[in-house]
């Protein structure tokens, strides 16, 4: 692919384009060792379990790069930060060798709930004081930057003082952290509460972007849910040309439900060299 | 918005996602929250909602297939909802959200479930087999005994011999065939009537990567669940021959105790054997230190 060196100031690799592990793929991955460049593993799936999951993991990363990425962080929560979740993640990480470890600017539940799902952060100053505080304190126990991934969201807080994207490049300069984008997200969340991703673009720190993700999405008319089912639609591959251009960092595509076999899942995640080149152009 | 406004804002908003209608009411929902483009406030927030319990049944179908079948759509999810409202979940984890269903389906007043209680001891059983496999896939697996150890014993040491048993191993006791009801659902994909009581055992275990399941005749059982408790041969055996209720298990057993064996070490069910010290020699009396 098209592979400019890394422009990010953590001088994170370009790892090409990659793929979300799913356990659907492990027979074929194991049996035909693919020509993916990486692989991205969702933390959660190989953490309280000493069994099946981490024998597959096991070998998958004796094979390929891997990164980390996570969905119970809940960085912007009000709950102390989960020092047992902490533990495991760096754990993990020393496993994997994994390259970064991402999660999203969310919070997930609160007084011992866990909702399972990316809850909105309101954008103000308060919470960016409070997510930055944590940012930094799990930088301190990975030992490494961890990268933060915009949300797709489904509401906006009435008290919000900032845009997303104004919050999203504050916070990362407060905590010194990276950041994960995902163009999907931002075309979800642009249809979903109405301004222009070029005006999301425009604010970002590419400087401080390991990584781009890319998935599908179903829209429902009145909204988007972010499924990352389906193949990727053109103008969030077009998004992630741009993305590219400015950034230079690792592709990964995500495909979590109604996933097909995988040498279909690879032929639309490659599909990005298309877009990058025509992005170039 | 000072620090508690964050923390209000956030327990307002699980409340209301987590809670009933009543707990997302359209003016509290327009307090927090602005309408989209196309949606209202509510109607934004109603996302979040129905995709909270989407999520967790989801989970807990994907951990309970079988029973899901055995209920139906309809029924399966008024007992995954009743499921998520008792324990909701408190873990970043959703490994072990559905360890409770086996305790929940035979516990549990089911009031959008009318006809439950008839059903409740089959439901509780086959939810207690599925959640084994859960188990022993995310269990640690030592390296399995050797049928080579197991030849090398010294015939006198078998009675003191504990077999310390793998991690990935349940032995269970059932009332319902729910064995009979799985292969018949996930093999032969079809879904039988709930059956009646029919007492067996099943021993669910993992090898390797592969899940199993091993079915035990009262005889086996009756030997295996001591020694995964913890007990030495010897006294397995002694249980066994203490009850007088069934003399068939008794010859069964002596006849196919070391086929059994054999068949549980290849199987895995094993990681080591430690043998209990002999029980010292009586030295008779002391010699008279007057004589």
């Amino acid at each position: 692919m098209v592979s400019p060196s890394p422009l990010n100031r953590f001088s994170l690799p370009n790892l090409g384009i990659g793929l979300g592990l799913r356990t659907v793929h492990y027979a074929h991955i194991l049996e035909h060792a693919p020509a993916v460049e990486w692989f991205e593993i969702l933390s959660e799936n190989y953490m309280q379990t000493k069994g099946r999951p981490l024998h597959f993991l096991d070998r998958v990363a004796e094979r390929y790069p891997i990164a980390m990425h996570g969905v119970s962080l809940s960085i912007g929560g009000t709950d102390p930060l989960n020092r047992a979740y902490l533990a495991e993640l760096k754990a993990l990480r020393d496993r994997t060798k994994a390259l970064w470890v991402s999660d999203h600017l969310c919070w997930t539940g609160v007084a011992g709930k866990n909702t399972h799902d990316l809850l909105p952060m309101p954008y103000t100053e308060e919470s960016l004081r409070h997510t930055a505080s944590r940012i930094r304190q799990v930088q301190d126990v990975l030992g490494a930057p961890l990268a933060l991934e915009n949300p797709s969201t489904y509401v906006e807080h009435a008290g919000n003082t900032m845009t997303e994207w104004d919050f999203l490049a504050a916070l990362a300069k407060e905590a010194d952290c990276a950041l994960l984008l995902d163009v999907n997200n931002i075309y979800v969340s642009a249809y979903n509460h109405g301004f222009d991703a070029a005006d999301y673009f425009a604010a970002i720190p590419f400087d401080r972007v390991v990584q781009l993700h890319v998935s599908g999405h179903t829209n429902h008319g009145t909204h988007i849910v972010d499924t990352h089912i389906g193949p990727v639609i053109d103008p969030v591959w077009e998004l992630l040309g741009q993305a590219y251009r400015a950034t230079g960092a690792s592709i990964l595509l995500e495909w979590d439900a109604e996933i097909p076999s995988f040498e279909e899942t690879h032929a639309d995640a490659l599909r990005a060299k298309e877009f990058i080149v025509k992005a170039a152009s | 918005m000072s620090t508690s406004s964050l923390r209000d804002v956030q327990m307002w908003m699980v409340a209301a996602i987590t809670g009933t209608e009543a707990d997302a009411k359209p003016q509290d929902v327009e307090r927090y929250v602005t309408a989209g483009p196309r949606l209202s406030a509510s109607g934004r927030f109603a996302i979040y909602r129905s995709g909270y319990h989407a999520r967790l049944v989801e989970c807990l179908l994907d951990d309970y297939p079988v029973l899901a079948a055995m209920l139906g759509e309809d029924q399966s999810d008024a007992l995954c909802r009743e499921y998520i409202d008792r324990h909701p979940s408190a873990s970043p984890n959703l490994n072990a959200y559905g360890r409770h269903m086996s305790s929940f389906c035979r516990e549990a007043k089911l009031e959008s479930f009318p006809g439950f209680d008839a059903i409740r001891g089959f439901a509780a059983d086959l939810a207690t087999l599925e959640w084994a496999l859960v188990e022993v896939l995310h269990a640690e697996t030592a390296p399995p005994l050797e049928i080579a150890e197991l030849q090398a014993m010294a015939p006198d040491a078998w009675a003191r011999a504990r077999f310390i048993r793998s991690d990935a191993l349940r032995v269970f006791r059932f009332e319902y065939p729910v064995n009979a009801v799985f292969i018949a659902n996930r093999i032969d994909e079809i879904v039988p009537e709930v059956p009646g009581p029919a007492p067996n055992a099943l021993a669910v275990y993992r090898k390797d990567t592969q899940l199993w399941r091993m079915e035990l005749t009262p005889a086996m059982v009756g030997v295996l669940e001591p020694l995964v408790a913890g007990k030495a041969l010897g006294e397995a055996l002694a249980t066994v021959e203490a009850d007088e209720s069934n003399p068939e298990v008794l010859a069964e057993t002596g006849a196919n105790l070391m086929v059994w064996f054999r068949e549980w070490v290849d199987a895995g069910f094993f990681t080591r054997i430690e043998v209990d010290a002999p029980p010292p020699t009586d030295p008779g009396p002391d010699p008279d230190p007057g004589s």
